[in-house]
Parts: structure tokens; sequence; C-alpha cells
């Protein structure tokens, strides 16, 4: 008889007498919905806001931020190097024959979480190019502020973790009260956050330098000629990088943080889990002694037999990961959230879900490793008189 | 007492499933420690956080603000002392190595003296002013000790000369404190300030100071907001009590999050011992049944089923947290520096949590098997027909 064969009977067997060891075997299955569950729970988030982040980076735009700047609100741009930045080569040209480049200001502004605590939101000031820069954008409600006006939109998510984020609310700055007069979507970052005239806010704030530039590029193997012509400016300070890659720098802090920690609290559950499995495992061995034991007598080998404890394991480790992946998902799968002023969706997808399932194999095989050596091993003789 | 042998015995008979929930409780419990560990933190750094300190910043962010905000906020009636601070961003060598060296002024003994930063400590800037006080984090971070040279880049902050290179002495090495969990460097302020190019010299970032009374600090508080309300650099002012109190991490609710967490593990070995003990129960029925005979009361029958799931939660959950608080101490050197989240602390609340938490893992794993026990018929177990 061929050994997949083999494993195939040996495994039918086992399964369909787990009914007998069901609450044994349910220390499997919780154990592992725990682990998985906690560590997708936590994992959604470094997903949800990296995601975002990635999102908002477009290989085709570039940002210039002063030089050694790891923040687009600790970057400062005079006015008059904004417009060299804004005649270098490489950037696209929009259909009056200007640039499409976009000096911007990124200002934290106070505001109220949902539940009473203090935070700070983002205003970022856009220009006559800023919404030409992003065809990711769009109005959902109300309308767009009026340049030259002291009026803001908000980014529709902004709402979901920030009071008074709603068209018609009001945003105190420093020259009195803006309101708010539509609601937007990029799909991105900025979907949290609050857009106004940049000119305007720079006014209110006391601004007299910008943030960062924007420019779209006019291909997207022009950056090099760009940042060539910008480090190379000796009236320039400036750091050029391409904004997916800006993104993608300012997001590998907190996505190795928060991994340490999800991957961290995860393991040490994870070796909990194991003991529990080779706990069950060892006493199901113990409970099939003597029907292993007939099986091996009929002729069986002793691989099959270790391999169907294994399996055993495994299916039912992966199942409680499943549950646990589920829970996970229907508690924060598209929950809107946020960390410090990042506002985000939560997210656990399916690649997510298969890290889960793999932890769940891995730790079966670990478990189940043990039970099943000692399965193939044990005397047949001896286990067939064991009682 | 008389009872050990008899749980002892009952323990030893399966010693591989005895040591395995042992192992996994003893995980469940670390996990426990360090969760619930981090709630102390918080709540110590919240008990600790006073009334009448107070930190004001700039309303809208942006390059900061004159050093004159702090000698205004320093006139007003109700301040006792004010120290201005500034900040060098920059880092060690490579810029994944961000630094920040923080600029205080001579009164900061004055206003952080119980974080650490004592009249002593500070002398030795006094005394040099080129030097820094250095955390015993940061001085482990960067490897340096007293006397050594810290070297730091900073492409925000140049020198007068157009140089980005700052270069420290290494004073003193300075305690840590929980409400400052990346450690710190301290600089002199003046010192600092008077290096770099005119036009940028005299900005503060932050301006902390201490209330007379305080009572009234967070009317204080916003007394300050409204006097700066129209001014060029509009404040946001808040007491440090309040600041700290939401036990809040860049937004993140810590407190749901880390019972959660500690929940989940509990819940994990509950399902694990309940299932043992029950299974202990189910293959010695018929000797319990011959305890009862001998005369054993529900009660003593009772009390041998809950000592015998209490004695590996109880030791486990001991274990655990021992554990948690060795692994605490490692946590600095697993993490990616500058993100400050405070290290678990074993606290005697958190081990009365988790002695809590034991017992009742243990009664609830206990519960259904007493249940059986106290309605077994004894005439039928003992001849085995159940």
């Amino acid at each position: 008889m061929n050994i997949l064969r083999q494993i195939w009977i040996v495994s039918l067997i086992n399964f369909r007498s787990i009914r007998l060891r069901l609450w044994r075997s349910l220390v499997i299955v919780v154990g592992m919905a725990c682990v998985i569950g906690i560590l997708l729970s936590m994992l959604s988030l470094t997903e949800g806001m990296l995601a975002a982040f990635l999102q908002t980076g477009d290989p085709g735009r570039a940002l210039v931020v002063s030089a050694g700047s790891q923040s687009e609100g600790n970057s400062s741009i005079a006015r008059d190097k904004a417009r060299l930045i804004m005649d270098a080569p490489g950037i696209a040209k929009a259909p009056d024959g200007s640039p499409m480049a976009d000096p911007g200001i990124n200002s934290g502004v106070p505001v109220v979480r949902l539940d009473g605590r203090r935070a700070y939101n983002i205003l970022r000031g856009f220009g006559p190019k800023g919404i030409m820069l992003r065809p990711e954008f769009h109005l959902v409600s109300g309308r767009m502020f009026r340049f030259g006006t002291r009026e803001l939109i908000v980014g529709y998510a902004a709402k979901s973790q920030f009071k008074d984020m709603n068209v018609g609310d009001k945003v105190i700055l420093p020259d009195g009260e803006w309101p708010i007069v539509g609601s937007f979507t990029t799909g991105d970052l900025l979907d949290g956050q609050l857009i106004g005239d940049t000119e305007t806010v720079m006014k209110a704030i006391r601004r007299p330098a910008y943030n960062s530039v924007l420019v779209r590029l006019s291909s997207l193997n022009a950056f090099d000629a760009f940042k060539r012509a910008l480090t190379t400016n000796p009236a320039l300070s400036v750091d050029p990088i391409r904004q997916s890659d800006w993104y993608k720098k300012i997001s590998e802090g907190f996505s190795t943080f928060f991994n340490v920690i999800a991957y961290g609290i995860a393991i040490i559950m994870a070796v909990g889990a194991l003991f529990g499995c080779l706990n069950t495992m060892y006493a199901a061995v113990a409970a099939r002694g003597r029907e292993i034991a007939t099986l091996r007598a009929l002729g069986y080998s002793a691989f099959p037999v270790a391999m169907s404890v294994i399996l055993e394991a495994a299916a039912l480790s992966v199942m409680g990961a499943l549950i646990g992946a589920g829970i996970a998902w229907a508690l924060y799968n598209g929950v809107e959230g946020s960390f410090g002023s990042n506002v985000f969706k939560l997210t656990v997808s399916a690649a997510l879900i298969g890290i889960g399932v793999l932890w769940a194999v891995a730790v079966a095989v670990l478990g189940g490793l043990l039970p099943s050596i000692r399965a193939a091993t044990r005397p047949v003789v001896e286990a067939l008189r064991a009682t | 007492m008389r009872y050990l042998p008899l749980i002892w015995s009952a323990l030893t008979r399966k010693p591989a499933r005895a040591v395995l929930t042992l192992l996994s409780v003893t995980v469940a419990f670390t996990l426990f420690g360090l969760m619930i560990g981090l709630n102390a933190t918080f709540d110590e750094v919240a008990a600790k956080a006073r009334a009448d300190r107070i930190f004001t910043n700039p309303r809208f962010g942006g390059n900061g603000m004159p050093i004159a905000v702090a000698r205004q906020i320093a006139a007003i009636p109700g301040v006792k002392v004010v120290t201005a601070v500034n900040v060098i961003l920059g880092y060690v060598q490579d810029p994944k190595n961000q630094a920040v060296v923080v600029m205080v002024d001579d009164n900061v003994p004055k206003v952080f003296g119980d974080w650490g930063v004592t009249e002593e400590l500070w002398d030795v800037v006094r005394k040099d002013r080129t030097g820094i006080v250095m955390s015993g984090l940061q001085a482990a971070r960067w490897h340096k000790k007293v006397g050594d040279t810290f070297t730091m880049i900073s492409k925000q902050m140049k020198r007068a000369d157009g140089g980005t290179t700052w270069t420290f002495k290494v004073l003193a090495i300075g305690p840590d404190f929980p409400q400052n969990s990346n450690g710190y460097i301290l600089g002199n302020y003046d010192y600092i300030d008077k290096a770099r190019p005119l036009a940028d010299q005299g900005k503060i970032g932050e301006a902390d100071l201490l209330a007379n009374d305080p009572a009234t600090s967070t009317e204080l508080a916003a007394r300050i907001d409204r006097t700066f309300a129209n001014s060029a650099t509009p404040l946001v002012t808040i007491t440090e009590k309040l600041a700290r109190a939401g036990g809040d991490f860049a937004g993140l609710p810590i407190k749901p999050i880390t019972r959660g967490i500690a929940l989940a593990g509990m819940f994990m070995v509950l399902f694990l011992t309940g299932n043992g003990i029950a299974e202990s129960v189910r293959e010695r029925f018929a000797e319990f049944a011959t305890l009862k005979t001998l005369g054993f009361s529900d009660r003593a029958v009772t009390m041998l089923v809950v000592l015998e799931a209490a004695l590996p939660c109880v030791i486990g959950a001991a274990l655990g947290v021992v554990i948690a608080a060795v692994l605490a101490r490692q946590i600095p050197a697993m993490m990616p520096p500058g993100f400050g989240l405070p290290l678990p602390t074993m606290s005697p609340v958190v081990i009365a949590w988790a002695a809590a938490s034991a017992f009742i893992v243990a009664l609830l794993s206990a519960a259904l098997p007493i249940l059986r026990l106290t309605r077994m018929d004894i005439a039928s177990a003992l001849s085995g027909r159940t």
C-alpha cells in the first residue's frame, strides 16, 4: 500500500474520532484562535497605516523638503527658493505652460478626539496646482474652498476620529474661525486631514515660508534630472525625493516598531499555545494507543502513523487560526483608526490571514512532532496490551 | 496541608500533562505581566504627573517661537519659574540613527528636579557650558561614558560657521524616568543658541513652567493661551496632569488594548487548564468515589479539586510575572529607538491582579468537574458504571 494512501486512511480514522476527543481538541483550536486573533488585530493597524502611507506616495510625483528633514512639518522652504525649485527641469507642464508644481503648507491644528482626548490634526495648504497634481482628489460633499478666503475642506475620514470635522463646522485658526465648506476623498492619508488655500493659511498662521514643494515629474525617468538640478544648485539646500520613496521612508520607523510589538506578543502567545498543542497531541496519541498499535500490526508503517498525528494537529490549528483571523477581520477590517495625526482604515488582508495560517501550521508541526514520534515508535505489543 | 500528598499524587499521575500545563500557564502570565505591567507604568506616570507643571507649545507648529515668549510667560501672575526648551534634530553617523539634543536653560532643575534633573546634576553643565548630560538609556544607545565626545550632524540646525556638525562632551550620566522612556540628552540652551547664525538665534520650541498653585494651574494654562491668542505665536498649553491622564500613546488607547491581549491569554489557558482538570477528575472518578466512601465531605473533595487546579495556576502566575520582569528589561534593546513606549513595571498592583486572575482561572477550570463530583452516585462510580 503506498504511503500517501496509508497517511490518508490513518488520518481519516483520526478525524472521524475527533468527536470523542472534542474538548481536548478544542484546546488547540481555541489556543490558535487567540494567538492569531491577537496577532492579526495588532497587524491590522500596521498594515492599514502602511497601506495609507504607500498609497499617498506616487512615483510620478516628487517632494522637495529642506535638507535633512524627516517630516514635512519640520521642513522649511523660503518663497524665493520655491520659485527656483519650480523652474527646475523634469517637471511636467500644465496646459498653460506653467510647471505642475505646488508649494505647500503642513501645519498641526489642535483638535479633540471623539473620546475627548487632545490631539493634533494636519492642516495642509493647496495652491492653484494642488488639485491638478492630485488626480485622486474628489469632492464628496459641499464645495471646494475659494482661493483667498478663510475656508477649509476636510477629508471624509477625519470625522471618524476627531470632533467638529463635518461640513459646516468651524476650525479655530489664529485669525478666527474658519468654516469647513466641503468634504473630499483621495483614498489615502489626506482623507483624515484639513486643506485650505496655502497663501491664506500662511497669513493666518504667520508662516513666512512654505514647508515643501510637490511637483509632477514630466515622466517617471525625469526624477534624476530634476534631482541633479536641485542638488547641484548652490542656492538651494534641499532634499528632492520621489514621493513614493518619501512615504516609504517615513513609514519605516513605525512599521518596524509595531511589527516588533505585534510579533513579540504573538510569539509569547504562540509558545503558550504550543505547550497546549503538545499536551493535547500527547493525550490524543495515548488515547488512540491501541488503535495505532492495531494499524501497525496490520502492516501500516511508522511514517503514516506519525504523519497523521501532525496532520490532525495542523487541521485543528489551522481551524483555530481561521477562526481567530475571522474574528480579527470582523472586528477591525475596514474600521477607521488613527495613530497620532494619521487617519487610516485598519486592514486584515488576505496576506495577513495567510501569515496567520502559516503560523498555525508551524505551531502544529512543532507541537505534533514529539507526540507523533512517540506514536510511531511505541512497541506494538506493549501498546496492544495496555488498557 | 494534609491534602498536599493527595494533590501531589494527582499532579504527578501524568507528569507530562502537569509540566506542559504549567509551562503554558507560565507563558500566559508572562504576557499578562507585560501587558498589565505596561498599564501600571502608564498609571504611575499619570499618578506622578504634577498638576503644577505646565507645558506650552506653539499652537500651529512652525519653526518655533521667540524666547521672549518664555520671558513674557514668566511675568504672568501665578507662574513660578519657566524653562525655555529647544531641540537639535539630527543624526549620528548615518541618517538612520536619529538623535535629539534637548537644549534647556538654567531653570531646568527647578522645573524638572523631580524627574532626576537635579541641581547637582545640572551643575556640571553650569561649569562646562559646552557639555551635555545623557540619561542611562541614551548613554547605552550611543555607547558613551562620562568624558566621551558625542558628535551629531544636523542639517536642519546649522552652526554660525555654516557647519552641520555639533560636538559635545558627555559630562554626566543622569537617571532615566518612566515619564521619558526614550531617555534624554540635555545641553545648554545659551551656549548652543549662541553657536547658531544670528538670524536663527533666540528661538525656542517649547516652554515648560511651574505654577505657584497646583489648584489653579488649569486656569493658568487657559490664561496663558488667552494671553497669546492674538499674538504672533498663539500657544497650546496643558498641565502635565491632564496631558498624562488619558493613558494615551499617540492616540492609541493603551488600556483597552493591553487588557484585551491579557484577557485573550487568560482565555487560552482557561481552556487548557479546564480541560486538564476535567480529564484528571474523569480518570480518577472511582478514586473520588472511594474518598467519599471513606468519609470525605463534598467540601473536602471540592477543596482537593480546586487546589489541584490552583497549584499550576499560582505557580505559573508567579513564574510568569518573574519572567515578564526580566523580559521588560530587555525591551529597550529590541525596540527601534525613538518611539518611547514606556517599560512595563511589575508593581504590587500587577502582582495582585496576576494572583487574582490565577485564582479565577483555577476556580473556573474546577467548576464543572466539581459539579460532577458533588452529584456523583457513589455506588455506580465505584462499580465503574459512569
